[in-house]
Order: C-alpha cells, then sequence, then structure tokens
C-alpha cells in the first residue's frame, strides 16, 4: 500500500464516521420517543440517557389509541380510557385530521389545474392582470392576516348564532366550517401548474378538440394525466402541511375536543399517561408521551419512505422547475 | 387556436342584418376563450378577495385601532399600536428576540445544510439512509416534537436532570437561564429546519457538471481552492434561494417557543408569532396584533418581492 491510498482510506473512513454520527444525532429524538414508547416505565427512568426496553411492551400505544386499562388500587377497581373524554380520542383525531387533509387536497388541486390552464393556454384581455393579482398574495406570508380571518370566522354572516351583520353568536369557531374554508386557492400550486402546462404543446388539445372535446374535457381528459406528477407532489405537501398544521386549528378549534386534528390534540392527551396508567399524578409518564408522538408523527415518516423520490423532488422542484 | 372557417363572421359585412339572438351567438363564438377563461377566474377571483384581500385590508386597518374583538367596534387611535410595539421595552424586546433566532437559526441551519449535502454528494454507499435521517426531522409535526424536545430539558424529571442527578452533578434549570433557553430553542429550529435546505444544496451540487472539477485538478488545484472558487459560485444562486425562502420560515418561529419556553424567562424569548397569539386570545388586543402583524409582514416584504421576482425568473441553482 501506497501512502496516498492510506491517506484515501482514512477520508473515507472519516466521510462515513461523520455520515453515521451525524445521522445517528439527527435521528436520537425519533429513536429515543420510539425506543422510550415502548420501555415500561421503570426501563425508562433505569437509563436515562437512551431508554432500553428490558420488558418491550405496547400498552403505550394501545391506550394511546385508546385501549381501556384496569385499575386496581387496594379494594376498588377502575376502568379507564383516553376515550373516556373527547380530548383523548385519537383515532377521532386522527379521522378528523385525514378528512381535511383529502379536503385540501382536492379542491386546491381542482382550483389549481382549471386556473393554471387558463393562464398557460387562453388567451384573452385581463388574464395577466388577474394572474399578477394572484401572485400579489405571495407578498405576505399567511400569518399576516391570520387575525383578521380569525374574526371573520366567528362574525361569519349567519353562522353559530350570528345575525345578518355577524353579530351574537360565535360564527364558526369551534366548528368544522372553520377548518376547512380558508385556503382553497393556493398561488403556489396554480404557478406550478401553469409552469408544467407551458410545457405540454397545444397538439394534443388541438386533436381532441377536432374530436368535439370542450374546454373541462380538455383540461381534465387530456392534461391531467400528463399533470399526474406535479399533481403527486401537490398531495405530498398538502398531506404533509395539513398532518402538520397547529397554528390556524388552534386558533379555530382549541374549544372543541371533537375536531381536533393531530397536532392540536396531542397536546391535551400527552400528560394523561399517569392516569391511564394509574401511577400517581404529580408524575409524568413520559413513555406514554412518545407512544402518543410516535403514533401521531409515524404516518409521514411512513409516507417518506414508500414516496422519497416524489418528496425529494418535489422540494427540489420548486426551487428548480420554479 | 382552432377556427372552424365556416362560422367565421369576420369577413360578413357588418351591415348585413342579424337577429340578436344569432348575433348573440356570434359575438359569443368570437369571445368564448374569455368567457370561459373568466368563468374559470371568477369563483377563485371572488374566492380569493374575500379571504385573501379583504383579510389584508382589514388587518391594516385594524393595525390602527383599538379593539377587544369581541363586542363594539374598533376604535381609531392612528399610529399608537406601532410606536407602542417600537419603544415600549416589552415590544422591542419581543421583536429583537424575532430576528436574533431567525437570523442565527437561518445561519446556522444553511451553513450545515450545504456541508452536509457536500459530504452525501460524495460517491457514499446508503445515501438514501443519510438522506432522510436529516430530512425526516423537518417532517415531524412541529408543535408535538417541541413537545417531546421538552421532555429533555424538563425541570425534576427531564433527560438531562436525571442524567446529571446519577452522575452527582447540580441540576440545571433551564427555564431560568436564557443564553440556555435560547440555545435550546436554537438547536431544535435547527434540527427541524436543516433537511429542506440540505436537499435544495443536494441537488444544486449534482447539477454541477464535473469537468469544472477536472479542469481545476489539472492545472493543480487543492480540494479547498475546488470549494472556493468552484463549489460556492456555483451553487450561488441556491445560496440566495434558500436564504430567502429560509428568513421567510424563520422569522414565523413559533411552535418552538410556545411549548419549549413559553416565551419566558422574563419574555426574554418570546418572538412576534406568539405574542401575536397571546394579544389576540389572552389580552384581547386585536389592534396590537394586528399592528405586530403588519410589523412581520413589512418587515419580511423585501425578501417575499424577490422570492417572487426568482420564481417568476424561473430556474434556480441551475
Amino acid at each position: 500500500m501506497t501512502h496516498d491510498h492510506i491517506f484515501k482510506m482514512t477520508r473515507r473512513g472519516l466521510l462515513y464516521a461523520v455520515l453515521i454520527i451525524s445521522s445517528l444525532i439527527m435521528a436520537f429524538p425519533l429513536l429515543f420517543g420510539a425506543a422510550g414508547s415502548i420501555a415500561s416505565s421503570n426501563d425508562y427512568a433505569r437509563t436515562p440517557w437512551f431508554p432500553i426496553p428490558y420488558h418491550p411492551s405496547f400498552l403505550n400505544y394501545y391506550l394511546a389509541l385508546g385501549g381501556t386499562n384496569t385499575i386496581q388500587s387496594g379494594n376498588t377497581v377502575k376502568h379507564v380510557s383516553a376515550l373516556d373524554t373527547p380530548s383523548g380520542d385519537v383515532p377521532r383525531w386522527a379521522l378528523n385530521t385525514l378528512l381535511r387533509a383529502g379536503w385540501y387536497i382536492i379542491i386546491p388541486a381542482i382550483s389549481a389545474v382549471m386556473a393554471g390552464y387558463v393562464f398557460a393556454k387562453m388567451h384573452f384581455r385581463g388574464r395577466d392582470g388577474v394572474f399578477v393579482y394572484l401572485l400579489s398574495s405571495m407578498m405576505l406570508p399567511g400569518i399576516v392576516y391570520l387575525v383578521p380571518t380569525f374574526v371573520m370566522m366567528a362574525r361569519f354572516p349567519l353562522a353559530g348564532g350570528n345575525s345578518i351583520l355577524g353579530q351574537g353568536g360565535s360564527g364558526f369557531i369551534n366548528q368544522w366550517p372553520a377548518l376547512l374554508i380558508t385556503g382553497l386557492v393556493n398561488v403556489y400550486f396554480i404557478f406550478m401548474f401553469r409552469q408544467t402546462l407551458l410545457g405540454i404543446p397545444i397538439d394534443f388539445e388541438e386533436a381532441a378538440r377536432v374530436d368535439g372535446a370542450n374546454t373541462l374535457q380538455c383540461i381534465f381528459e387530456i392534461y391531467l394525466p400528463m399533470l399526474m406528477p406535479t399533481i403527486t407532489v401537490l398531495i405530498i405537501f398538502q398531506f404533509v402541511a395539513i398532518w402538520n398544521d397547529y397554528m390556524w386549528p388552534l386558533f379555530v378549534s382549541a374549544g372543541n375536543p371533537y375536531i381536533y386534528t393531530i397536532s392540536l390534540g396531542f397536546q391535551y392527551l400527552s400528560a394523561a399517561g399517569n392516569a391511564l396508567k394509574g401511577l400517581p399524578a404529580s408524575t409524568t409518564d413520559y413513555p406514554f408521551t412518545f407512544a402518543l408522538a410516535t403514533v401521531s408523527i409515524a404516518p409521514l415518516i411512513l409516507l417518506f419512505f414508500i414516496m422519497q423520490r416524489y418528496f425529494v423532488e418535489g422540494v427540489q422542484g420548486f426551487a428548480i422547475k420554479g | 387556436m382552432i377556427d372552424a372557417t365556416a362560422h367565421d363572421v369576420s369577413t360578413m359585412h357588418p351591415s348585413e342584418a342579424l337577429s340578436p339572438r344569432e348575433r348573440f351567438k356570434r359575438w359569443r363564438y368570437r369571445n368564448r376563450q374569455a368567457l370561459e377563461g373568466w368563468g374559470i377566474l371568477t369563483p377563485i377571483l371572488v374566492y380569493y378577495s374575500i379571504f385573501f384581500l379583504f383579510p389584508v385590508v382589514s388587518v391594516l386597518y385594524l393595525s390602527f385601532t383599538r379593539w377587544s374583538g369581541l363586542s363594539g367596534a374598533p376604535v381609531w387611535v392612528g399610529l399608537e399600536n406601532f410606536h407602542k410595539l417600537l419603544t415600549v421595552p416589552t415590544y422591542t424586546q419581543v421583536i429583537g428576540n424575532t430576528i436574533l433566532f431567525a437570523v442565527s437559526i437561518l445561519i446556522i441551519q444553511t451553513v450545515l445544510a450545504f456541508f452536509v449535502a457536500l459530504l452525501l454528494n460524495a460517491k457514499i454507499r446508503g445515501r438514501g439512509l443519510y438522506r432522510a435521517a436529516w430530512y425526516i426531522p423537518t417532517l415531524t409535526s412541529a408543535a408535538i416534537m417541541a413537545q417531546v424536545a421538552s421532555v429533555f430539558i424538563a425541570p425534576s424529571d427531564g433527560v438531562i436532570m436525571t442524567i446529571r442527578a446519577q452522575q452527582g452533578l447540580p441540576p440545571i434549570i433551564f427555564y431560568t437561564q436564557v443564553d440556555l433557553m435560547r440555545l435550546v430553542i436554537i438547536i431544535y429550529s435547527v434540527w427541524r429546519g436543516v433537511g429542506g435546505p440540505m436537499i435544495l444544496y443536494l441537488a444544486a451540487l449534482q447539477g454541477i457538471h464535473p469537468e469544472f472539477y477536472e479542469a481545476a485538478q489539472v492545472d493543480g488545484a487543492t480540494g479547498p481552492q475546488l470549494l472556493r472558487y468552484i463549489t460556492l459560485p456555483l451553487v450561488m444562486p441556491m445560496t440566495i434561494f434558500v436564504l430567502i425562502t429560509g428568513i421567510i420560515g424563520t422569522a414565523q418561529i413559533f411552535e418552538s417557543v410556545m411549548f419549549l419556553s413559553k416565551g419566558g424567562p422574563a419574555n426574554l424569548t418570546n418572538v412576534l408569532l406568539l405574542e401575536i397569539y397571546q394579544d389576540a386570545f389572552s389580552n384581547m388586543s386585536i389592534g396590537l396584533a394586528s399592528a405586530e402583524a403588519v410589523l412581520l409582514g413589512v418587515g419580511l416584504l423585501a425578501f417575499s418581492l424577490f422570492n417572487i421576482r426568482i420564481m417568476t425568473r424561473g430556474r434556480v441553482g441551475e
């Protein structure tokens, strides 16, 4: 072996060492949580630097998802479940979040594909003015107008006991419409579809028009199949965004446990582990918190591993394809 | 576009008599694209005006008023809210904290993302796995993971406290030490934020033709020189993109502060979004919360405009 060889080998070894150690550091909170979630409360306390599940059990998951625990203290036997109160209903929150994600995929996708078609393929006076008007929303992050949007939800005419002037009731606050009504037109997506459509020649549409297809048929039967990669990116991004959405649900639904989403509901149940396991009220049962957190974030991690290519291309597409 | 010549009326003499019905049909045919276009755009425009334009105009108006949001009408107070925000120490502290967090998180995560992308761009086995480890934190819920992170720094039974207790070391009370709390918030935010820019840098690096490096190596350039004179200039457009989109994101820091420090100790880690939330919902000062939102929007306006320009010009990082 030459000096050069040894130098190169050392460099590669060093590269792998840095990669592996840094990746482990990044994954540490998630690994810690996953290991802690299957540890018994005693195991968890034994090795504080990293919980080693000597007695692995899925009790915490069972309890987090609403399973019933039987607690015996002295002569009294109690049956407790997270489902005893509405602010512990993880399956319902998951369903709520899925419904909301489906809605925020379908409606913005339809509106963005149609608007994208108009801006890419149709020509008429006023079109570019509208485009600039829509683009202007990107000048301000959504948070800037969140408070008046909240007030609008609370003062929505004729909703939730409100008069026609929006007075007297609570509007859409703590009701489903507040979670579904905003953000249905997404200018990023309109722009994305416009860009993709600009790259598709008009020939396909012309051939279909000769065969008697109208505009809607052209959009949904000719172009839509060709837009599938962009739509996949939209689905992934909306799903992640809605699954993790915290601030808006906190604003408009914190008073109604029946419409909690996963990200919002977590905080109301995460400290309930001690009660569910019959531990003293003064303690916090972290293994339960970890199980709840793992349940809440696992769907996205699974989705990432299944569709890794689209995640990476999607993030890069925003910057590169624009 | 296709034009059925059979219906083409342009050659017809205008004086030729046509029934109004026929004239309408021809007008409709001539303007069919505009009609269909407006048909699609009108609902979108109406929706957009209700849920974007109206709230934006409202927030501007409300920022000059005092209003509890519960009852009564907003009372015009002119610049009082803005004057308060820019002079009262409580609020200037919040603005300063937001800038401190936004800039330090942005710089650390961008530099880190660049070097990690460099490592991942090398010929290595199992790239997908390392990439996943660095990207997955970005996908986790900021609210949930901040609550998980708070387990590490909890005062009596937190992970770090338990380890110190076992080693016989005195406890650290994170919540009372501002520098430690800031550090925890920054580390957490970088942990969650580094994945996006890392993926973007990786794309930029993969777009660099190997010939550039080969040519430079022939001329005797060393590793650091390659980095300085080839890699860095070629990823510059991506760096600009990552910094501009990044600052818009890091300035909106919220969940980490809400769950890790609640703005404490003594307001020293409080940030604008948390202050907006508290003012709007706990303090019932819709006017002040609106002014804070307007301030944030104005502060980010230049970056947002630049962002739109990058997007509409297209093709960053090539």
